[in-house]
């Protein structure tokens, strides 16, 4: 049984459809990355998976079990089973990296306040911020605020992690720091959704790929085939454009 | 200017004026703080609320933002207790200008919650914060520090504002300005008076909150 399965989903911003069509399905363990040009629907697919937008049509089955966007208290659960990165890491800019953190599992899930701080410490050091823990966002550089909001988002210990562009909002030479942190997840069998334009980074590290355009899936397959034979033209077109520099 | 000032003659009611001074920055403290009690579910209200809320917290502050504080008061001074309430000039002036300022604080509270990054408040919620979790932790802090400097100055507009409750009969410290003055007779010495009251009053309430202000901003709000 594939641990996240959409079927048929549809989404809309003010009526106008964003997502049509989208099936697909991964198992526990695999790198699902979503590619495509800049208004392919793939981040906000990522937003309808963690219920920022509440899809229109068709289903999404999280281990089997089809989640029910419109319930509150459904959306809650998944979101202690589903975590998501934002391009421009959105921490909470009056607390420390290490409150940033600590928040959700003390004041979401209650948890002993001495337990979490050891536990995100832990994380934090894991990101590379051992010697941050104090510092608030804007002491940080982009790549460390990335960081502090991965761990963020693993504090929750979530089944599935969504990546929405960790790296497009960071300096070239910041970009490899984020990177080797979500890989380290990689080896640890986290499921991963990753919207990226890291091409390189996407091949090495996704178990499949989506080539996403106009809101549709165009292809879906292991990387080596999208990359390297793509059956659809769009796809083609869109991979010779992106590995010619 | 033929006029002889003879300060003498009222300064022996410094203290009287001192207490109806303490009694004006009691009404601005509680008026202030019901207001922005009320402030911050109209802004939550008008942020978050559905569309019927919204209609009746716009209508709110609709009214009390265009209508004179007098007339507000008066109008509550006179129709609650037809209603059966029957209230002291002092709770009739406390009321009305605790739902005066609930208006303004509503709006100037909006525009915090709007200017509350979107990113952040998403964020908040895909960590499975619940609304009032998100406003207590993402979006109280900023406003905090953001709003300090228009809700300071709401607060001396307020201070000063009590003054109104003399109309009413409270004895506050244009009420006791009133009674000295009919008293002694000595209007421009009382009032002048009773005018450096209100800046001592007003200058120190400053004070404190620039100092607090200041730590604030410095500490960055602490969170817990």
């Amino acid at each position: 049984m594939p641990q996240l399965e959409i079927l048929d989903l549809k989404a809309a911003y003010n009526r106008q459809p964003v997502l049509e069509n989208i099936t697909l399905s991964v198992e526990k363990g695999e790198i699902v990355s979503l590619i495509g040009p800049s208004g392919s629907g793939k981040s906000t697919l990522l937003r309808v998976l963690i219920g920022l937008l509440p899809p229109i049509a068709g289903q999404v089955h999280l281990d089997g079990e089809r989640i029910d966007y419109g319930d509150k208290r459904t959306l809650r659960a998944l979101r202690d089973r589903l975590a998501i990165v934002f391009q421009q890491y959105n921490l909470f800019q009056n607390m420390t990296a290490l409150q940033n953190v600590t928040i959700a599992p003390t004041k979401v899930k209650k948890r002993p306040a001495r337990e979490v701080e050891e536990e995100a410490k832990t994380l934090l050091s894991k990101v590379g911020l051992a010697d941050k823990f104090d510092a608030y966002p804007d002491e940080l550089s982009g790549g460390q605020q990335q960081r502090v909001a991965i761990a963020r988002a693993l504090a929750l210990k979530p089944e599935i992690l969504l990546l929405d562009e960790v790296t497009s909002a960071l300096d070239p030479e910041l970009v490899n720091e984020v990177l080797d942190a979500i890989r380290l997840l990689a080896a640890e069998g986290m499921t991963m959704f990753i919207v990226s334009h890291e091409m390189g980074f996407v091949r090495e590290l996704s178990s499949k790929v989506a080539f996403m355009a106009d809101g549709h899936i165009v292809e879906f397959g292991p990387p080596a085939r999208i990359f390297d034979r793509p059956e659809m033209a769009r796809t083609r077109d869109f991979v010779s454009k992106i590995l010619r520099h | 200017m033929s006029y002889t000032l003879q300060f003498g003659q009222v300064t022996g009611y410094l203290p009287y004026l001192a207490g109806g001074a303490w009694i004006s920055l009691q009404i601005a403290f509680l008026a202030f703080c019901g207001g922005m009690v009320i402030g911050l579910f109209g802004a939550m209200a008008k942020t978050f609320g559905n569309r019927p809320l919204n209609r009746v917290v716009s209508g709110y502050v609709t009214f009390f933002m265009n209508t004179p504080q007098l007339v507000q008061i008066y109008f509550i001074y006179f129709a609650l207790p037809d209603a059966g309430i029957l209230l002291t000039s002092y709770e009739a002036v406390l009321i009305g200008m605790t739902l005066n300022a609930g208006a303004y604080l509503t709006e100037i509270q909006r525009a915090g919650f709007e200017s509350v990054h979107r990113n952040e408040m998403e964020a908040a919620e895909t960590l499975g914060m619940s609304l009032m979790q998100r406003v207590r932790y993402v979006v109280l802090p900023h406003i905090a520090r953001v709003l300090f400097p228009p809700l300071s100055n709401q607060y001396i507009l307020m201070t000063l504002g009590t003054s109104m409750a003399a109309i009413f009969g409270v004895e506050e410290l244009t009420g006791r300005a009133f009674n000295v003055n009919a008293e002694t007779f000595r209007s421009i010495e009382v009032f002048s008076l009773t005018a450096g009251l209100y800046i001592i009053v007003t200058l120190i309430a400053t004070l404190i909150l620039g100092l607090f202000g200041r730590y604030m901003f410095r500490a960055k709000m602490r969170l817990y």
